[in-house]
């Protein structure tokens, strides 16, 4: 079975926010407004993290985009007291929406404050989102899925097609959308996928890995001469 | 007495008819802009993805082009008040805007071609006896809620355990996955 997995390039991100924005219209990520945002209450499922180099402090800025880190052994989960966050089969950290009571403690729980909740109704159904994607209501807990009902429809087809899902035709909006190509997704059960590849590279980190949510979502440092 | 009562009736009522309506006891229903025999076309023995072309095809069943309706409906002289909308629709070359009637909650994924191509399931089974209606529906003949869906990816997953052997490769992957709530959610 497969297990799905991401790489992001650091050497590579530019910060450009195209996987931000990419992200928002994949998945109908409402806007907030700016009075809910001046409380901090912006949904972003993938943001761009900023950090400042250690060594060379105002010179230069490390950029580190930040979906849902989709551990394999996630403390969000354990603490949802409904069934609605839960790692599926295939390694995804699963949000049933409409079976979320909203008490945020999975937001306490994240150790990567991946998870936003709908304080108000910031949106309702209209045309030009994005179908396959449900608006959530207020008062529930959202948060990037692996853009997993390009999954739900991939699986379909191949399975009409009696065949398995070939590298590339399940891919995130963000990966797709990157322009420098940082974000690579696939397969990790696969040890030949890129993606597996990758997270072999001994640039590869995790972010907090000391914390032992173990990230499917690798990133790989600046190379050499890089900082 | 009297007013105070009256009031207190009308408000009572007036909030339990709300109620019912939204929890979908109550409904309008949907009306079609051509009263549509199914009876009348089924008897011609046509089989329903001839018309519904898209079930094997994709999620969406739809309905078919009114060129195809006209490619019967087209010549002779006919009195018919619904086969003239039908002809005004085909000569304009416009879509009948049907409405949908059968329809799932946005947050549900549901595909056709696995279950027609695939798993081979007769339509009327989700659908109901399509076949007896001389008129569009109103509201859908029989509905689907998650128990339903569950229940037979339960028995399916049953036929699937029973009929692997070791040597097949993952009946556990199958199983697992056909009733996780990321198949249907979305
Ligand atoms: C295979 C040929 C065929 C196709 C395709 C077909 N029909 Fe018919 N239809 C018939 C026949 C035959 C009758 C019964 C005789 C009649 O009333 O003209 C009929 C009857 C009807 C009637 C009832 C007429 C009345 O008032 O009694 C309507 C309405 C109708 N069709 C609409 C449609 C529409 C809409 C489509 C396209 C979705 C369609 N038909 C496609 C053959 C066809
Ligand atoms: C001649 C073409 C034709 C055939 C054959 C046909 N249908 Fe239809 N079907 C239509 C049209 C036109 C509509 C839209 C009008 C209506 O609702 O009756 C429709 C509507 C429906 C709907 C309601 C869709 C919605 O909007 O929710 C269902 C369900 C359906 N058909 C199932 C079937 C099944 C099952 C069969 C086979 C037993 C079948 N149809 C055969 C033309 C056809
Ligand atoms: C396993 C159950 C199941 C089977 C089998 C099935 N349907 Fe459906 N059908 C549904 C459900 C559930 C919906 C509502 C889908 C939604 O809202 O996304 C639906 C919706 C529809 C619609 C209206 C919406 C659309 O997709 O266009 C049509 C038309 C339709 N079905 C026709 C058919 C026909 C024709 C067949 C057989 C070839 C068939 N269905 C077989 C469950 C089924
Ligand atoms: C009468 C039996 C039956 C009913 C009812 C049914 N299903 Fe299924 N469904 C199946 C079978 C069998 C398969 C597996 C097909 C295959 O082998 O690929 C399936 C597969 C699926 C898949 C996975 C498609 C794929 O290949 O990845 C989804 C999603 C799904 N069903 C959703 C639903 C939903 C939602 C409902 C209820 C509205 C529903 N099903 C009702 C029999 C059913
Ligand atoms: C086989 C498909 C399928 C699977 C698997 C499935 N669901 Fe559902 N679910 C549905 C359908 C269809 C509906 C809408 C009809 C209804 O309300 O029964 C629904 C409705 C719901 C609702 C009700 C929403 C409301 O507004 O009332 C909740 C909550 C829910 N599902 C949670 C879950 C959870 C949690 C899981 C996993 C343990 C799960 N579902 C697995 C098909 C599925």
């Amino acid at each position: 079975m497969a297990l799905w997995g991401m790489v992001i390039d650091l050497d590579r991100c530019t910060g450009c926010q195209a996987c931000v924005m990419a992200c928002k219209a994949e998945n109908n990520v409402p806007a907030v407004g700016q009075k809910e945002a001046e409380r901090g209450r912006i949904i972003s499922w993938m943001q761009v993290l900023t950090e400042t180099d250690e060594e060379h402090h105002s010179e230069k800025m490390r950029f580190i985009p930040r979906p849902c880190l989709q551990c394999d052994d996630p403390p969000c989960t354990k603490v949802c007291p409904v069934y609605a966050t839960y790692r599926n089969p295939e390694g995804i950290i699963a949000q049933i929406y409409n079976r979320c009571i909203g008490c945020r403690f999975c937001m306490a729980a994240c150790p990567y404050n991946a998870k936003y909740f709908n304080w108000y109704t910031y949106q309702k159904e209209k045309p030009g989102q994005n179908p396959d994607v449900s608006v959530r209501e207020k008062g529930v807990v959202e948060k990037c899925t692996f853009c997993h009902h390009r999954l739900q429809k991939a699986r379909e087809r191949a399975h009409a097609e009696k065949r398995e899902i070939e590298p590339g035709e399940y891919n995130t909006a963000c990966a797709q959308a990157c322009p420098a190509q940082a974000i690579i997704f696939g397969d990790l059960a696969d040890p030949g996928s890129e993606v597996s590849k990758l997270a072999r590279s001994p640039r590869a980190f995790k972010l907090q890995e000391e914390l032992g949510t173990k990230p499917k979502v690798i990133y790989l440092t600046e190379g050499e001469g890089g900082g | 007495m009297g007013v105070k009562r009256v009031v207190l009736i009308v408000v009572v009522g007036l909030g339990i008819l709300t109620w019912a309506y939204s929890a979908g006891w109550v409904s309008g229903g949907v009306s079609q802009p051509i009263a549509f025999p199914h009876k009348t076309h089924l008897d011609l023995k046509l089989p329903c993805a001839g018309c519904h072309q898209r079930a094997e095809k994709g999620a969406v069943a739809g309905r078919p082009p009114t060129s195809l309706c006209m490619a019967c409906h087209a010549g002779g002289d006919t009195k018919s008040a619904e086969i003239k909308k039908l002809r005004s629709y085909g000569e304009k070359g416009r879509e009948i805007p049907w409405q949908r009637v059968w329809r799932l909650p946005s947050h549900v994924f549901f595909p056709h071609r696995p279950h027609v191509v695939v798993a081979k399931i007769n339509c009327q089974s989700c659908h109901g006896p399509m076949e007896t209606l001389t008129k569009p529906p109103a509201t859908p003949l029989k509905t689907l809620d998650m128990n339903d869906c569950i229940a037979c990816h339960e028995s399916r997953e049953k036929a699937v355990m029973a009929k692997a052997t070791t040597a097949q490769a993952h009946p556990k992957a199958a199983r697992s996955l056909l009733n996780d709530c990321n198949t249907c959610h979305r």
